[in-house]
Formats: C-alpha cells, structure tokens, sequence
C-alpha cells in the first residue's frame, strides 16, 4: 500500500509545480525582472495584430456540437481498449476476436457518419 | 507508521474541500460558462478521490471520459446557444423556499442511510488478485463479462447514429 501512495505523490508534486510556476512567473518574479510602462494601446487585446472587435464569447456552429458527441464515443472506446491493452498476454486469442468485434461495431458507426457526410465539411 | 495511514485521510479533506468549493462555485456563478468550469473542477476532484480508494482504472476514466470529454460537451452546448446573458439575481419565492426545505430533506435522509449503514470491515486482503488495478479490470471484463463488453459497442453505436441523425434533421431545416 505504501508503494501505491508512493507513486501517486510525485504526482500531486507535478500538480503542486504546474500550479506553483505561473503564479510564480506572472505574479512573483516577473514584476520584479520586466519594465512596467503600460499604455493604451499595450492594454488592448492581443488579436494577431488585427484591431480587435466584437465579443470575445460568440456563438459557434452547431456542426462543432456533432465533432464534439463523436469524440465523447470514441473517447469510450479508446477507455476500453487500455485495459485490453495492458492484459492482453494474459488473455490470448479470445479477447483479441472480442476486442475485434468491438471495433467492427464502432467502424460501422463511423461509416455510417461517413456515408451520411456528416464529417465533411460545406 | 501512522502518518502513513493518516496521509489518505489528510488527502481526502484536501480534496473534499476542493469538491465543496468547486460546487459552491458552481452554484455561485451568475454566468454558465463560468459553471461549466467549476463543474469540470468538481469532476476531477471525483478523479481524485477514486484514485485515493485505489481504483486507479476508475480515476482515469473518470479524468478522460467526464473531466474531458463531458466538460469540453457541456461548453459546447453553452457556445451554441445564447449564453451571454447573465442569471438574474435571487429571489426568494415560495417555490425556491420548498425546493430548499426539500433538498435540506433529502440531504439529512441520505446522512441518516449512510451514518446507519453497517460497512464492512476494512480488508488487508488484496482485491485486485495481485495483479495491478487496469489488470485486473481487464481480466474482469475480457473473461467473465464478455457479454456486457459487447452489448457496450451497441450503445455506443446507438449514441453515435443518434448523434448523426440529430445533425441530418437540422441540415434538412436549412432546407425548408
């Protein structure tokens, strides 16, 4: 068990350092290092060097929203491939045809979101 | 020696904590958008606490499939519609007053069940079989539950045709 906790500390140690190292380079040191003149036009919104207009929060294509349902699928799917994966020595010949017909089924539904042209974009 | 049985525990109120804010937040916000990242938050925060009882396969799911792919679904219904405006601020109505007595209800019932059930004894032994934890939930799944693991790809073929019929009905609507 110690073992087990072990390992799950270095990564809370990496989410303590992700956390730590822009609030210490935005907040801490940066200040004290960068010259600080602020103008009008330094204030403005970075937008690729355009005058930046309208609003940041747009409304967006409802075609995203299919993108977005078919990666929730497929994102299962690979879920289930992980553990396949890493028993699979241990399982043999019958998970590897389970693991297929798995598969045949979610081409099928990719086809069909194929044929139906769903994933082209006009 | 007891710091190391009493690290989990000082674990889990770190990240209880974390929930609980993240909830409150959640509640809190007058924007939406602002409540979908607080309740991405308070998914991870599940992630954690899955990871903390040892369900390892459980906590990543839980990290690709609802701190993921769920969020990023929920922000994306919210950039769809109109989201700009903010809620308008509370009001107590005697509907609101109901649903709150209501909620404080169902709150204490669920803390009665859980203070009056009788939980099992803490267990050395180890329930993975020695084998580490997506090991053993992939043993689980590819020998005894082979037919469920099936039946799991029609769902997920149902939902995928589903989606795709949703997006051809409003491609006809442009149509009309």
């Amino acid at each position: 068990m110690f073992q087990y906790w072990n390992g799950y500390l270095f990564v809370a140690l990496f989410i303590i350092l992700g956390i730590l190292l822009p609030v210490a380079s935005l907040w801490v040191i940066g200040p004290l290092l960068r010259p600080n003149h602020p103008t009008q036009g330094k204030r403005t919104t970075y937008e690729s060097g355009l005058e930046p207009f309208g609003d940041a929060r747009v409304r967006y294509n409802a075609r995203y929203y299919l993108f977005a349902l078919l990666f929730v699928v497929f994102d299962v799917e690979t879920l289930f491939l992980y553990p396949w994966a890493v028993s699979y020595k241990r399982l043999g010949m019958f998970a590897l045809v389970e693991m297929l017909i798995f598969l045949f089924l979610l081409v099928i539904g990719l086809v069909y979101a194929w044929r139906k042209k769903v994933l082209e974009w006009t | 020696m007891t710091f190391f049985l009493n690290a989990p525990m000082i674990g889990f109120y770190i990240i209880a904590l974390f929930i609980l804010g993240c909830a409150v937040m959640l509640l809190s916000f007058q924007r939406v958008i602002y409540m979908a990242l607080a309740i991405g938050g308070v998914f991870i925060g599940c992630a954690a606490i899955y990871i903390l009882l040892g369900a390892d396969f459980v906590g990543v799911a839980q990290l690709l499939i609802y701190a993921g792919a769920i969020t990023i679904l929920i922000m994306f219904a919210i950039m769809l519609t109109n989201h700009e405006a903010a809620d308008p601020p509370h009001k107590w109505t005697v509907r609101n007053i109901l649903s709150a007595v209501a909620a404080v209800l169902l709150g204490a019932v669920l803390l009665l069940v859980i203070r009056s059930t009788t939980w099992p004894p803490e267990v050395e032994a180890d329930v993975n079989g020695g084998n580490s934890n997506p090991v053993a939930v992939g043993l689980a799944l590819f020998q005894n539950y082979t037919v469920p693991f099936e039946l799991v790809s029609l769902l997920l073929i149902v939902g995928m045709v589903g989606a795709v019929i949703l997006a051809r009905e409003r491609k006809e609507d442009e149509e009309e």
